[in-house]
């Protein structure tokens, strides 16, 4: 009854704290304590060797996969799908560990890791339909995902003259053509053009909407993960500095920010709102403080004008993503 | 299931050779020396009459043709088109495609090479309809030079392709593990020249037939008076065999425990 009951509740895998999770996989991907060392190099030290990353795709999500070049976010997706061999930790996919389940897995998954991997001498439909006899898919379907990616113009045109943003494009078609559940795209918009960067958007947006693929995408562009994600992780010297909705990216995004006040006494206004705000300092002829909300704000100014003190200027400057994205990594 | 897996990915496998170097191999090589004979007995015209009614005309035509395709063309051909067909992959930086495909690395490495001995069996095949060819386009094309009578020992000839196809079979599976193993082209060709030239420099060493790459050339001169090799035909086929296997099983090894798949 127990056993019956555990195969009904779905498979389970360790997590963090080595206890086994049960019940409907929350993560369409999840890592533990993932640890990879190049040889030669000590983890996460020298280029991308990893340390202890733990990371949680949520199923249905953008998972937006961020951190500068040879921060690990290649190594981590390659230990995900397989191509490299684990040295420590577990990567679960779909709730099943994949070690142990590699093709059942493997079939719910399209990916696109650098490089594009297509056949030179073939057409752009012969590559496809490599990949259409493995995944067993209608041959119809190589028409469809022509006309999607939109090369059906250019499906009898060898790849090898192809510029570099068609063969982006035919390598997404590629991952696509057996309507995966899961997309691991790593580094997917290099090449594109700046249209051809919306466009591939646009798609990876229809796709996760429309037909709820969850999308793991890695990039070293902000920017970019920034108009596509929901869910953000960043990743820096092998190790995940950050991990969590974009939301939360911008709530420290708001914590980042700072006030900067100009009133008629600096002086004797520091010294009110020290007792208040311990960080608040002068600095180029204004006070500086931490971003505070909004209700604080007001009020302070209030109790300024109160204590005769005239305020001039009050601005709030957040930072940017960019900027903690950088303060991030720089620390 | 498996079989299904199997069927699928010779099918993806013999796909991605359309066009390829390696394919076109196959063709030039199989009809290279049944050309240059043809083109031979075109400059020598006069002789044909008389070779061609000769009562041992197809043993002696075989024998020729096979002469340089033994000693020098199919080593060649095995070494070059294997070493090719597995470059695709690195060429086309492609190997991370395959190894996240659903299936078996097991059904990858049994598929591809499947696929590099087919190839290998359309070069026996069409050197021999080559040699067939060849020697009847000078009795269709000269009133002078007739068909030639002797019996043709089709049967014969089957089983000695056979025996030529087991004795490639070492050389083929060795650059096929090679060729795997290194991504470098060079190295798997480099290295295959140059055990084939050691087997060449071997052949008079008695004990010259536990070379490998040696196989194509005793199953050719085993007739020869000169040859010092001590053993029988069907030793030198179970030694054929016996290397194949053992390169399979030891490139399987090395290919399905690759830290680095792509």
């Amino acid at each position: 009854m127990r056993t019956a009951l555990k195969e009904l509740r779905g498979p389970h895998f360790p997590h963090a704290d080595g206890r086994l999770r049960e019940g409907v996989p929350e993560f369409c991907v999840e890592t533990v304590g993932l640890c990879y060392c190049y040889a030669g190099q000590g983890s996460g030290e020298h280029g991308s060797g990893l340390t202890d990353v733990n990371l949680q795709v949520p199923k249905g999500c953008i998972y937006g996969f961020l951190g500068p070049n040879g921060a690990g976010k290649t190594t981590t997706l390659r230990l995900v799908l397989g191509l490299l061999r684990k040295q420590q930790g577990s990567v679960a996919l779909f709730g099943r560990e994949f070690s142990k389940h590699r093709i059942a897995c493997l079939a719910k998954i399209g990916s696109l890791i650098e490089s594009p991997s297509l056949y030179e001498h073939l057409t752009a439909t012969e590559n496809l339909r490599v990949m259409q006899k493995i995944h067993r898919v209608q041959a119809s379907r190589i028409r469809d995902v022509l006309e999607l990616i939109g090369l059906s113009s250019t499906r009898n045109k060898l790849v090898g003259q192809f510029s570099l943003g068609m063969k982006q494009r035919l390598s997404i078609g590629l991952a696509l053509l057996h309507e995966p559940s899961l997309l691991i795209l790593d580094e997917a918009t290099n090449g594109l053009d700046p249209s051809g960067i919306i466009e591939m958007r646009e798609l990876l947006k229809k796709l996760n909407r429309e037909n709820g693929v969850t999308i793991l995408i890695s990039s070293h562009l902000l920017s970019e993960i920034e108009k596509l994600a929901n869910q953000v992780g960043i990743i820096h010297r092998g190790r995940l500095l950050f991990q969590g909705t974009l939301g939360q990216l911008r709530e420290r995004q708001q914590e980042a920010g700072i006030v900067t006040l100009g009133t008629s006494d600096d002086l004797r206004a520091l010294q009110f709102l020290s007792a208040q705000v311990p960080e608040a300092r002068i600095e180029n002829g204004c006070i500086t403080m931490p971003c505070l909300s909004s209700e604080r704000l007001a009020r302070m100014n209030r109790q300024l004008v109160e204590q005769g003190i005239d305020v001039y200027k009050l601005v709030a400057v957040q930072s940017d993503l960019e900027t903690i994205f950088m303060d991030m990594v720089s620390n | 299931m498996l079989i299904g897996d199997s069927v699928r990915c010779f099918q993806s496998e013999w796909l991605k050779k359309k066009r390829s170097l390696g394919s076109w191999l196959i063709v030039v090589g199989a009809l290279f020396t049944p050309t240059i004979i043809l083109a031979a007995g075109m400059i020598h015209r006069s002789k044909l009459p008389a070779l061609y009614a000769a009562s041992d005309f197809w043993t002696s035509y075989w024998r020729s043709s096979w002469e340089s395709m033994a000693i020098f063309f199919l080593p060649m051909a095995a070494i070059l088109v294997t070493s090719l067909i597995v470059q695709i992959e690195y060429r086309n930086n492609a190997w991370k495609q395959v190894n996240t495909t659903p299936l078996s690395l097991t059904t990858i490495y049994f598929s591809k090479l499947a696929v590099v001995l087919v190839l290998m069996a359309e070069f026996f095949l069409l050197f021999d309809v080559a040699v067939y060819a060849s020697a009847i386009v000078p009795a269709i094309l000269f009133m002078d030079v007739s068909y030639p009578g002797a019996h043709l020992p089709l049967r014969e000839f089957a089983v000695d392709t056979a025996r030529y196809m087991v004795a490639s079979l070492p050389i083929v599976v060795a650059q096929y593990v090679l060729s795997l193993r290194f991504r470098n082209f060079l190295v798997p060709v480099g290295v295959g020249f140059m055990t084939w030239v050691g087997a060449l420099a071997a052949l008079s060493w008695k004990d010259g037939y536990i070379l490998p790459y040696i196989y194509t050339m005793l199953a050719y001169l085993r007739d020869d008076p000169k040859t010092r090799i001590t053993v029988s035909p069907f030793q030198l086929n179970a030694w054929a065999v016996g290397y194949a296997l053992c390169f399979t099983l030891a490139g399987y090894l090395l290919f399905v425990n690759k830290a680095q798949k792509g």
